[in-house]
């Protein structure tokens, strides 16, 4: 188990080698590779050309490129390098120079733009404020001299809307360099369409930072930079399983904050399976009996606390942050934040909710064993029955029809259905993961009631599954999600899914080309290369992993919404789950 | 007080006994009854009648962090209106006799701790003669508290609760090694934040070794050249800002420089401290320039490590570089002294400066065993290599401290949380005058396979086995840990609820979980 440590691990030159000449590429055919050029006597520009992707000339332009940034000051030495490009996932476009730039520990925030003026921004300035003075800066050698370079950070927003969804714009550009003659006050600026860009703009600002021990404050190196960055995915996702091990919510927070560190962007929830099923449903509140404890559950407003985060972790970081420059104030309207509306994700990351049906479902029954064909056989879950498919319902509603009923017997329902009114709302992501993998009808050919319905219906098991998944689809399109499925669906009955299917493969290679060429949207997690529970896959596995491969057309190109690494957590807890994604999750990040 | 002692009904516990008294570590004596008793929405602290005045916040700061943990990020969002009254818990009122918060070894770290099972206005009352005790205080009630998902309030259940306790052993370790794999500062802030949950006082920082000097010395900029790379270093002022964070929490920073024998990495910035470029350890004993950089160095620690004691190492030096190496021993020859002999000129020589800095002294034991009878009288022994040392060095009139490997040490990673719970401090040793002289215990985390990606899951839980050994009174521990297992996985759990990294308790010493299921029964 722990042994992956010392597998995955790296040093610093590789691990440029690899981020300098990695091809980013839209298109399976062509490689883009960094070209730097020393545009003037101090600066290196580098941009992402285009070149035909042929195996035979493959290995000469990437070698003739290694090669380029040798000559150019990538060469390795056992010591970090100064000269080297610290970013992960590495920009799209960027130029770089020579300066060292001082940044002030009082880094404040000027904003622009009609989006400028959102919390979502002022929140996120002070976190990376904390991540980027992580050293005392008490003895700073320009301390009280004012003479740093960088002493405000301007963020440009244009767009003032604040929905999170699937292909929001993320793009930013960042500019990092030395005030000039016409300002007193040296500036880094980030301009974004939307608060989310900005975000990732953040993220990249923060990798530039270093603390130097020397001067004792923190430092930009090789500035002026000037970064334009889009991510070439709109899906690039990390899986949990709450099912397996339960995970505390201060370590699913832990997890998103973290994601954002590699620039994901959805967190893939898979809440319940056959184990255990942890959330709180207000209209069948006995589901949750089926957790493995009374105190390992998330309740409704938990999960809406989850979601709205993106929200990041009340870390004792930003709390001691927030004590010592004294913004009691904005700490505090951040604490009485309970009042925003459900969209607005503090970290730029969408969750994307499972429930995993009819095959993994048996701890639904814990609660409603009628959901069982029968007490000894109990997967999946009963098709033949009505009540199966209202459950399902009730779920994706969670305060629909009953909200009445359940506000009587809940003090609480008032006060949620007051920002909150229904898991749609909890959940507003347009994607919902309704699972659909390793379904093994045995059980309904073994109940005798179940066995009477296929024949009154005149359907074979394999029917009855299509039957449960394309109701459960229907299900989740009407309150205006669209379905993701893993990949058994499409493989075993493809045509007659809803077109608005995402396909999530799993199985192996391959999957993601049939699934466009029929026209559906498709998510990469190949577990021979992306599913993280498996140890042994090291983490140059998971970069070499090429969710486009074997997919030539744009247009097909186009259906690939990315990919997802998948940390399923049979052996894994919160003991160590978060050195099972890291650092793997960041190699397929750069990927994405 | 009185009132309150007065309505209890009294229900005398000692915790092994008890079914479903989950306290970790269990405290000396406990009374409670059967009620419960839901914390108020705007639940405070306060502190009126105290000698103390918080002029540094470190109560405020406390309370506001037991908030956090009684939270656990649970979104708490009662409807009090459906308690009754009578049933709600509005504060906690603390009152702290003692105006002195310095921390120091041998503070005094008792607490009482009462809960009411109704009334109006009522407060939990926690009394101690200084402000860590009324932190230990706070621990404890943390661990009364529950979110309850159902009505989404947190209770104390059980109440009314008087609990009152102390430690056993005034120094309750845990050892870090930075050097042979830096651990970032937050990782080391949170290791603190967890020691503080299993009532642990002294973090051990084993900074420098062989391998890598991440510390700044101010007096000798160059050592920490030594650094595995530029940016795995603290600054002295990090250092500082570690000793005041742990201070806060109620927890010494003991530092360590180990020498003569682990101090290879001193030479990367100072290549004379070696013996020679091809014999580079222990340092050079024949040099004058070694024992002043070791003065520059206890000289700037005593600025910032204010704790009693300094370690100084002292153990596994293989003195063969020092007859290998011509100019040593022409000087060994000059002086007259064969290897063991300047081992022991080295580590008196060290013991004496540390002195003029004001510090006693920790050396592991190999300074005991080699020659014991020549150690300062201030030398406390610090006992790793096995069972059996600590009864002979308190015979000998000193003050030990246990950390015997083959039960005390996390890099053993098969060692299991039930040998850690059973090691006895006090084996063997019986004479009350003599039992005194045991500081206590330290667990420690060896960095040559841990780094930031696990160290927490190797301290936890297995460290906080040791920490009820060190803690709880003898009468109160379990003569078989199969008792307990119940309680330190409850213990295991509300540390992952915090945001520990707390491994299974199932298994052979530090393992993943087997399989799926509750962390409760893992």
């Amino acid at each position: 188990m722990f042994s992956l440590v010392a597998a995955v691990t790296w040093n610093g030159s590789q691990r440029q080698r690899h981020s300098s000449c990695r091809h980013h590429s839209s298109d399976p055919h062509q490689l883009y590779i960094p070209n730097c050029t020393r545009s003037s006597s101090d600066f290196f520009s580098c941009k992402f050309m285009a070149v035909p992707y042929h195996s035979s000339s493959f290995v000469f332009v990437f070698t003739l490129i290694c090669a380029l940034g040798v000559s150019l000051g990538f060469n390795s030495t056992s010591d970090l390098d100064d000269s080297l490009v610290y970013l992960w996932p590495l920009p799209s476009e960027f130029t770089f120079g020579e300066d060292v730039l001082a940044v002030d520990p009082d880094l404040s925030l000027a904003v622009g733009g009609d989006g400028g003026n959102s919390d979502i921004v002022r929140e996120a300035f002070l976190r990376y404020r904390g991540i980027i003075f992580k050293h005392s800066t008490r003895f700073s050698k320009f301390r009280g001299r004012s003479m740093y370079d960088i002493s405000k950070i301007r963020i440009i927003v244009h767009s003032d809307s604040e929905v999170l969804q699937l292909g929001v714009d993320e793009s930013y550009s960042l500019l990092v360099a030395k005030n000039d003659d016409h300002s007193i006050i040296g500036e880094a600026t980030i301009e974004a369409n939307t608060v989310y860009g900005a975000l990732r703009g953040l993220e990249t600002f923060s990798q530039l930072c270093a603390f130097d021990y020397g001067t004792k404050t923190v430092q930009v190196y090789n500035a002026p930079w000037y970064i334009q960055d889009k991510p070439r995915f709109v899906y690039r996702g990390l899986m949990l399983d709450t099912s397996r091990h339960y995970l505390p919510i201060d370590v699913i927070k832990h997890v998103i904050e973290s994601m954002s560190y590699a620039k994901l962007n959805v967190l893939h929830w898979h809440i319940i399976d056959e184990q255990s099923f942890p959330l709180e449903v207000p209209t069948y509140p006995k589901l949750w009996k089926g957790a493995y404890t009374k105190w390992e559950r998330y309740t409704v407003e938990d999960a809406y606390d989850i979601v709205k985060t993106g929200k990041v972790k009340k870390n004792a970081f930003s709390r001691q942050f927030c004590f010592l420059v004294h913004i009691s104030l904005v700490c505090l309207d951040l604490k009485l934040r309970q009042n925003e509306s459900c969209s607005s994700f503090m970290a730029g990351i969408n969750v994307m909710a499972e429930i995993d049906i009819p095959g993994h479902a048996e701890s639904w029954g814990t609660g409603y064993p009628d959901l069982w064909p029968s007490p000894s056989c109990r997967e999946p879950l009963d098709v033949s029955k009505e009540f199966t498919f209202d459950m399902v319902s009730g779920i994706l509603t969670a305060y629909g029809a009953s909200s009445a009923i359940v506000s009587k017997d809940h003090p609480l329902a008032y006060v949620l259905a007051s920002y909150c009114k229904d898991m749609r709302k909890i959940f507003p992501f347009e994607l919902f993961h309704l699972g659909g993998d390793e379904v093994n009808t045995d059980c309904w050919n073994s109940t005798p009631h179940v066995q009477q319905w296929l024949q009154d219906h005149n359907m074979t098991p394999k029917e009855a599954y299509q039957y449960f998944v394309l109701r459960a689809q229907e299900i989740a399109i009407s309150k205006n999600w669209a379905p993701v499925n893993w990949e058994e669906t499409f493989n075993t009955f493809a045509t007659n899914l809803n077109p608005r299917t995402v396909i999530h493969n799993w199985l192996g290679p391959g999957v993601c080309p049939k699934a466009v060429a029929k026209g559906f949207r498709c998510i990469y997690s190949n577990q021979g290369v992306w599913y993280l529970d498996h140890l042994d896959v090291p983490w140059d596995g998971f970069y070499n992993a090429e969710p486009l491969e074997g997919i030539n057309s744009a247009s097909e190109q186009e259906l690939v919404l990315g990919g997802e690494v998948c940390m399923w957590s049979e052996v894994a807890d919160t003991s160590n789950v978060l050195q099972t994604i890291w650092p793997r999750a960041a190699a397929a990040a750069g990927m994405q | 007080m009185g009132k309150i002692v007065k309505s209890f009904c009294f229900l005398v516990f000692f915790g092994v006994l008890v079914e479903g008294l989950n306290i970790w570590p269990m405290p000396n004596s406990v009374n409670h009854g059967h009620q419960i008793m839901y914390l108020s929405n705007d639940f405070a602290l306060k502190s009126d009648g105290s000698k103390y005045n918080d002029a540094s916040g470190i109560l405020k700061d406390a309370f506001s962090r037991l908030l956090d943990v009684i939270e656990v990020d649970h979104v708490i969002d009662s409807n009090f209106s459906h308690f009754d009254p009578m049933a709600i818990l509005h504060g906690i009122h603390v009152i702290v006799w003692s105006q002195n918060d310095e921390l120091q070894y041998g503070v005094d770290e008792s607490y009482k701790l009462s809960i009411p099972s109704h009334g109006t206005q009522v407060y939990a009352h926690i009394e101690a003669q200084t402000v860590y005790g009324v932190l230990h205080g706070l621990q404890t009630f943390s661990q009364l508290c529950r979110f309850n998902l159902t009505n989404r309030a947190i209770e104390v259940h059980q109440v009314p609760w008087y609990i009152i306790d102390q430690p056993r052993f005034f120094y309750r370790g845990l050892l870090i090694d930075t050097s042979r794999h830096y651990l970032p500062l937050p990782i080391i802030k949170n290791v603190i934040d967890s020691m503080t949950y299993a009532k642990l006082n002294v973090l051990h920082w084993h900074i420098v070794d062989t391998q890598s000097f991440p510390l700044e010395i101010p007096s000798f900029p160059k050592l920490w050249n030594g650094a595995y790379s530029i940016s795995e270093r603290y600054t002295m002022a990090d250092a500082a800002e570690i000793v005041s964070y742990a201070q806060r929490r109620g927890i010494s920073v003991l530092a360590e420089i180990d020498v003569p024998g682990h101090a290879l990495s001193w030479g990367t910035g100072y290549p004379s401290l070696w013996p020679s470029k091809d014999c580079q350890q222990p340092l050079d004993v024949s040099k004058e320039f070694t024992f002043k950089v070791i003065d520059g160095i206890l000289s700037d620690f005593s600025k910032t490590f204010k704790y009693r004691f300094v370690h100084l190492g002292g153990d596994e030096v293989n003195t063969s570089c020092w007859t290998e190496t011509p100019h040593i021993r022409k000087w060994l020859r000059q002086h007259g002294l064969d290897t063991s002999g300047a081992y022991q000129y080295f580590v008196l020589r060290a013991q004496k400066i540390a002195l003029s800095h004001g510090y006693e002294i920790i050396n592991w034991e190999e300074t005991f065993n080699d020659f014991g009878s020549k150690l300062s009288r201030k030398t406390v022994v610090h006992n790793w290599l096995g069972g059996g040392v600590a009864e002979k060095v308190v015979a000998a009139g000193l003050r030990c401290i246990v950390s015997n490997q083959d039960k005390w040490y996390l890099d053993h990673l098969d060692a299991p949380w039930e040998g850690f719970y059973m090691n006895e401090p006090l084996t063997n040793i019986t004479n009350h005058q003599q039992q005194k002289l045991i500081l206590g215990g330290e667990v420690c985390m060896w960095g040559e396979h841990i780094d930031a990606s696990d160290i927490e899951q190797t301290i936890w839980p297995r460290a906080a086995a040791a920490a009820e050994r060190l803690w709880s009174a003898y009468d109160n521990l379990a003569k078989d840990p199969s008792q307990v297992f119940g309680r330190l996985a409850h213990f295991r759990c509300l540390l992952n609820q915090r945001g520990v990294a707390a491994a299974p308790l199932v298994g052979p010493g530090r393992v993943a979980p087997e399989e799926p299921g509750s962390c409760y029964k893992q």
